[in-house]
């Protein structure tokens, strides 16, 4: 069947084209007249260097490797962040380490090498979803940009320090040593 | 002033007869009409260098180049083999013809009242004295040319459309 | 003036000439090269957007964003200029200046204030004095040169798209050139006179008196088809870039692409010049009888501004034409239009008003 086409039928005014013309001039007017008198913070464009987009909760961004109060790494290279990424873009190698007075003699285990390539990333949130001990999210903020493709490679402390002083965190190099057993903290 | 402009007319007149190119030689006319419209000007009649302008360069040649352009003839053509014989016929007869232009010239009226009078500038053309003399003088000139004119577009546009 | 005039080992007439000359073709340029920033920033306002307002002097001092003229400027002056290789080299070259200088030669006949006398010399305020025979006859011809720019231009380049925009634009400006004849015939007929001063004085100072009333139907004949002169959108044939690339100024760039993109703006400067003149009495200021030279050119660069800007306002609320709409535009209405005009003057003439 068909769609059956409604002719417009133009008023005599409208076919003179000259009425028509100022009503749409007299649009472009009231745009232009408005958009002069609205303060730049109002205006629809925001100017990115100078102002930034306020970025909804859930929005998927660069990735933060988490970390307990005492500054040690959350995650225990459970390599299920790596097995989830449709991307292949995580390589984690994990490393033992145990302190005596501290973990009892039992070995615990945390990532020696945690890198992202954010090249290869698509930004999906599988990781973070797959997270056993929710040790990795993707914050809010999008400006992942670099001039060359190594400085794309995020390593370990690149994920963990990035956004550090935003936060009000310090930036760490090492990893310090827990001053618990995490087994008691998670009971 | 008067050699500046006469120089465009002749260098834009010889440009056009000798340049291979069809769009070059009728940009060169229109240089050669800008030329023409120039010594209207010296000669104290700007109504007339006005038309030419509109009418000569602004419209005809336009049109001109425009149906060069669509029949899209870019290649330069060819010139057919001539016979030596018609080159120097014909520049005889341009010599015979400027000969005889020069010497008319030289004959007439004007230019003996010139030569006795001396050159006063006479007061410059204006439209409303063309349109006096036009439908004072020339009425019934002016109104079979307009008729002529309109009957040449009525043909023009019987020929050219199949079915009114 | 007379002592200047002395100074430069000048009569005063030729230093008023080439005092005028340069004033004029400078305000003229700079009006242009302003105008193409206005464009841009009026259009964004126009579509709720910003506009260029990045450009600053050592990178802090921006005034709303007018040195992107000068940053346009020297990036087109920097740019590489090369010329397609089967182009016609020199009619490439030459297109350009075809193009601005008969855009910028047109200005040549308008009184831009009222004249005035100094020291037993009358000095008008139009590069050729009023009386010289060509009158408005000058602006008319003049146009009719614009053509060649357009047409050299895009045949020189070699490129289909560009023969396509030339030859669009070039059968538009010779057809709509005819319903503006004719309009401005009339106004010819009205005046007795076709010097633009005399149209000018004719109209006096009052509003209702200037020719925008008794002519309306001849003003929009004239206003449309100087759209269809200067090749502004909604008849933007000789570009029309979303069917024909960049029509005309495809194959353009750097100093060359940013001389024409002038010669549309000086163009533009020109047939909103001619409005005010003809149409909106020139330099008259509104219900002052004898105004002040400097308010007289006042009230004409404000008229001139303003049509300019209608010029861009309409620009940025109407789509382009289709080419057979065009075509249908200019023959079957704006001829007849200015027609009847023309008609109903004469008949108003003959019944002695």
């Amino acid at each position: 069947m068909g769609v059956v086409v409604k002719k417009v039928e133009l008023s005599w005014l409208d076919r003179t084209y000259v009425w028509p013309v100022m009503k749409g001039m007299g649009i472009t007017f009231n745009h232009f007249i408005k958009q002069l008198f609205t303060r730049t913070s109002k205006r629809y464009t925001i100017q990115y260097p100078d102002m930034k987009k306020e970025m909804p909760a859930g929005y998927r961004g660069l990735h933060e490797l988490k970390r307990f109060e005492d500054g040690a790494i959350k995650c225990v290279a459970c390599f299920m962040c790596a097995e989830a990424c449709p991307a292949r873009c995580i390589s984690i190698e994990a490393e033992e380490f145990s302190d005596l007075n501290i973990t009892q003699g039992f070995e615990e285990k945390r990532p020696q090498v945690f890198k992202i390539d954010m090249l290869r990333c698509i930004y999906c949130g599988m990781c973070e979803e797959a997270c056993p001990k929710d040790a990795i999210w993707l914050r809010n903020d999008y400006e992942v940009a670099a001039y060359d493709r190594l400085s794309m490679q995020y390593g370990k402390w690149d994920l963990m320090n990035t956004y550090a002083e935003a936060d009000g965190k310090e930036r760490i190099t090492q990893d310090p040593m827990p001053s618990a057993p995490r087994r008691a903290i998670a009971m | 002033m008067f050699l500046a402009f006469a120089l465009i007319t002749l260098l834009g007149a010889l440009g056009m007869l000798l340049q291979k190119n069809i769009i070059v030689a009728g940009l060169f006319m229109v240089a050669a009409f800008f030329g023409v419209a120039g010594l209207f000007v010296l000669l104290a009649n700007p109504v007339a260098a006005a038309l030419q302008l509109i009418v000569y360069s602004g419209a005809i040649m336009v049109l001109v180049l425009f149906v060069i352009m669509m029949l899209s003839s870019h290649e330069e053509e060819a010139a057919e083999v001539g016979h030596p014989i018609q080159r120097w016929l014909s520049v005889l007869l341009a010599l015979a013809l400027a000969a005889g232009g020069v010497t008319l010239v030289l004959a007439s009226k004007g230019v003996r009242q010139l030569a006795e009078r001396g050159a006063a500038m006479p007061p410059a053309v204006t439209l409303q004295g063309v349109g006096a003399t036009l439908f004072e003088g020339h009425v019934l000139g002016f109104e079979v040319a307009g008729l002529m004119l309109l009957a040449a577009m009525v043909g023009a546009v019987a020929l050219t459309k199949r079915n009114l | 003036m007379d002592t200047l005039a002395s100074l430069l080992h000048m009569s005063p007439a030729v230093a008023w000439m080439v005092v005028k000359i340069v004033i004029v073709f400078s305000a003229v340029m700079i009006l242009a090269s302003v105008w193409t920033w206005v464009e841009r920033r009026g259009s964004a306002m126009i579509q709720d957007r910003i506009g260029p307002n990045r450009a600053a002097i050592f990178g802090r001092i921006r005034i709303i964003g007018l040195q992107q003229l000068l940053a346009d400027g020297i990036k087109f002056f920097f740019k590489e200029d090369l010329a397609p290789t089967d182009a016609n080299k020199a009619l490439f070259w030459l297109a350009p200046f075809l193009a601005f200088v008969p855009a910028l030669m047109g200005f040549a006949v308008i009184p831009f204030g009222r004249s005035f006398t100094s020291g037993g010399h009358v000095y008008h305020l139009s590069v050729l004095d009023p009386g010289n025979g060509m009158g408005m006859l000058y602006p008319l011809a003049i146009g009719g040169l614009a053509v060649y720019g357009v047409l050299v231009a895009a045949w020189s380049s070699n490129n289909k798209w560009a023969i396509l925009g030339g030859m669009r634009s070039s059968a538009a400006m010779v057809s709509y050139e005819i319903g503006m004849s004719l309009s401005v015939v009339a106004l010819f007929m009205t005046t007795g006179g076709y010097d633009p001063s005399e149209i000018i004085a004719a109209q006096g100072h009052l509003p209702w008196h200037w020719n925008v009333v008794p002519h309306f139907l001849g003003f929009i004949v004239f206003f449309t088809c100087m759209f269809a002169e200067t090749n502004r959108l909604p008849f933007d044939f000789a570009e029309g870039e979303s069917e024909i690339v960049a029509g005309f100024n495809t194959e353009y760039g750097s100093m060359k692409f940013s001389l024409l993109a002038l010669a549309e703006y000086a163009h533009l400067m020109t047939a909103s010049a001619l409005i005010a003149t003809l149409y909106f009495g020139g330099w008259q200021v509104p219900f002052v009888a004898n105004p002040t030279v400097a308010l007289s050119i006042t009230s004409f660069v404000l008229k001139l501004v303003f049509f300019a800007w209608v010029f861009v306002w309409i620009r940025w609320t109407l789509p382009r034409f289709r080419y057979d709409q065009l075509m249908h535009l200019g023959w079957k209405v704006m001829l007849p239009l200015s027609m009847v005009n023309l008609v109903f003057h004469a008949w108003r003439m003959s019944q002695g008003h």
